[in-house]
């Protein structure tokens, strides 16, 4: 515990508080401070429930910066009023979410109130906090030089505490200065990828950048084939290359599946593909590679080429079934 | 109008590295070959689609790093940048973001440029800061993880979406001058063509000589490096490939899935 003032920064969409401000608030108890602060960012409208829901579930102190200038997510805005607002209350570790949002602004943030940066944390020590580097093949353990830290916690890596321990914290709306922005927000475009198909499938072949090639997606089509009730998923690089559309993408940025067989072909297992696949209920992976992150993800592991493994899992599959009797 | 990319030169596969047990750090080996970390390549393509698409934008791309960097920077001037400046450190281990991003703002301080792209993320430190960073010292807007980006005429602003969670999107309008991180997808990167590669070959890049040591001290220090954190480690299926086939469909039945 390192003992500082903290704040932790809420984040929300459409109303709802995001899961991740709860893990980022157990995450800031358990290793800043005994009491942070939970800060929400708002509307005047939506500020109050949305402090009332966070100091009922938190039992931490919420402070509610109000204004129109966050009534919808702006980076700009966050940034200035933070600033505005941290730099009146002296040296403090400042604990926000991992998420698209959160790493919108927490770099300027550290600038601005003269703190370090430390990004995707997912574990601490005494005084130091660990975060997956070069592609998640190491971790390293790095430590605050500086009184102040803006900290950006990785989703999923601590659980939120459940339910106030002490009753509800109390809440404090302050009100926000206006000023004049150079961003315009347009409001949100949901989705375009989202696919049915990947969610409802009992089993999903997912293909990776090991395919090494386009045609080889021929090897996951028919691997998929000896199952009923299969789709094809796949992992960004494998969408970036074009060689399947994005719909079929699976990850953070991407479609999330919890199927009862994940069979991973040719996948890394990068941070942003596993937290869409994690929750399958079996999870096989193939890779040439003995230390690719993907194995400690799987059930399973097989650690061959692809491109001779596969075709001979379906032969033998076929030899035994006959073909077409799937 | 002035575009600054910046690029990183990383490892073109993590299986090279090494992890050095007594020093606890980790290396590179004998046979890791670099290349431009994927993120950037999306920087460089859409600064020169910005570029065919309005008239009077000037390309610069910048690389911090040690001599091989220069690898790096040259690939951005083949796939067509007007410019390439080295920012030369003579440490082979990686900075810190905050470090990079000092030595980057104190070339653009100068320079006046109007817009500056880096990738969402590089591939070795994973920390997304760079921009951010940079921004917050310039003072510029900024905008992560965009996946569209149109400007008109003689723009004065730009209309983007960042890429958010579940694929969604946020659609925003920044001014000028900003910071824009660029996610993969948004565009497909070009192959050098042979005159650029020609022209990139004659081109000198300007070199700048980081002070060292650094100005200002680093805000933070790595203790050491670590293997990633054992969870429950799934089962390896060992054996010949055929064993290894036979057993995975034998898990396969057990589990009802065949
Ligand atoms: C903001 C952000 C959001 C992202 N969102 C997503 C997302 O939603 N989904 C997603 O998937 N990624 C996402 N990514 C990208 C992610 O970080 C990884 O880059 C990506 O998942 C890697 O894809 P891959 O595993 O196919 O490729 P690589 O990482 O290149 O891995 C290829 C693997 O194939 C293995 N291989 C090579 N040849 C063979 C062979 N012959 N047989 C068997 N194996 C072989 C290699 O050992 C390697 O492990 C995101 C990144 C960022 C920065």
């Amino acid at each position: 515990m390192i003992e500082t003032r903290c704040y932790v920064i809420a984040l929300h969409d459409n109303g709802r508080v995001a899961e991740e401000t709860y893990e980022t608030a157990a995450f800031a108890r358990r290793y800043v401070a005994a009491d942070p602060c939970v800060v929400v960012l708002s509307g005047g409208g939506e500020i109050e429930p949305l402090a009332g829901r966070l100091a009922d579930r938190t039992g931490l102190t919420v402070i509610g910066l109000a204004g129109d200038i966050v009534r919808e997510y702006c980076a700009e805005a966050y940034t200035a009023s933070l600033i505005s607002f941290l730099r009146k209350k002296g040296n403090a570790f400042v604990c926000i979410p991992h998420t698209a949002r959160g790493i919108d602004f927490a770099p300027q943030l550290s600038v601005g109130i003269g703190a370090c940066c430390i990004t995707a944390v997912e574990g601490a020590g005494e005084g130091t906090f660990i975060r997956s580097v070069y592609s998640g093949r190491f971790r390293s353990e790095v430590r605050p030089e500086t009184p102040s830290a803006v900290l950006t916690v990785m989703p999923g890596a601590f659980k939120p505490e459940k339910g106030a321990m002490q009753g509800p914290g109390s809440v404090k709306i302050v009100p926000l200065r206006a000023f004049e922005l150079s961003t315009k927000t347009r409001g949100t475009r949901e989705a375009v990828h989202a696919n049915m198909t990947l969610s409802r499938a009992e089993v999903v072949v997912s293909a990776g950048r090991g395919l090494g090639s386009a045609e080889n997606l021929r090897l996951v089509e028919m691997l998929s084939g000896i199952f009923p009730k299969s789709a094809i998923g796949a992992t960004r690089g494998v969408c970036d290359l074009g060689w399947l559309d994005y719909s079929h993408q699976i990850g953070t940025t991407g479609n999330t599946v919890a199927p009862r067989l994940y069979l991973a072909c040719g996948i890394s297992g990068a941070v942003q593909h596993v937290s869409g696949m994690k929750n399958s209920q079996l999870i096989v992976a193939i890779n040439t590679d003995p230390d690719a992150s993907i194995f400690r993800t799987a059930h399973f592991g097989i650690v061959e080429d692809l491109k001779v493994f596969i075709p001979l899992l379906v032969d033998m599959y076929r030899e035994k079934h006959g073909d077409g009797d799937a | 109008m002035k575009i600054l990319v910046c690029v990183k030169q990383v490892y073109d596969s993590p299986d090279t590295l090494v992890f050095n047990e007594s020093s606890g750090r980790v290396e590179f080996g004998s046979h890791t070959v670099f290349r431009m970390n994927r993120y950037d390549e999306y920087a460089v393509e859409e600064a020169l689609r910005i570029r065919e698409r309005i008239t009077g934008v000037a390309v610069d791309a910048v690389s911090v790093g040690p001599d091989r960097v220069r690898k790096t920077i040259r690939r951005a001037l083949e796939m067509g940048a007007d410019h390439g400046i080295h920012i030369r450190t003579g440490c082979e281990t990686d900075l810190d973001p905050l470090e990079r991003a000092h030595l980057i703002a104190s070339l653009a301080r100068g320079r006046r440029y109007d817009l500056i792209l880096t990738g969402v993320m590089a591939e070795d430190d994973m920390q997304s800061q760079v921009g951010g960073l940079l921004a917050g010292i310039l003072g510029f807007t900024c905008a992560t993880g965009i996946i569209s980006l149109e400007m008109h005429g003689n723009p004065r602003e730009i209309l983007l979406e960042r890429e958010i969670e579940g694929g969604r999107r946020e659609c925003l309008t920044l001014g000028f001058p900003c910071v824009l991180t660029i996610q993969s997808g948004i565009n497909t990167p070009r192959y050098p063509s042979l005159s650029h590669v020609l022209r990139a070959r004659s081109e000198e890049l300007e070199l700048i000589e980081a002070p060292s040591p650094a100005p200002s001290p680093p805000l933070l220090s790595v203790k050491r490096f670590l293997l990633p954190e054992e969870g429950e480690k799934g089962e390896i299926i060992t054996g010949t490939p055929g064993e290894k086939a036979a057993r995975l469909l034998s898990i396969l039945r057990e589990h009802s899935l065949l």
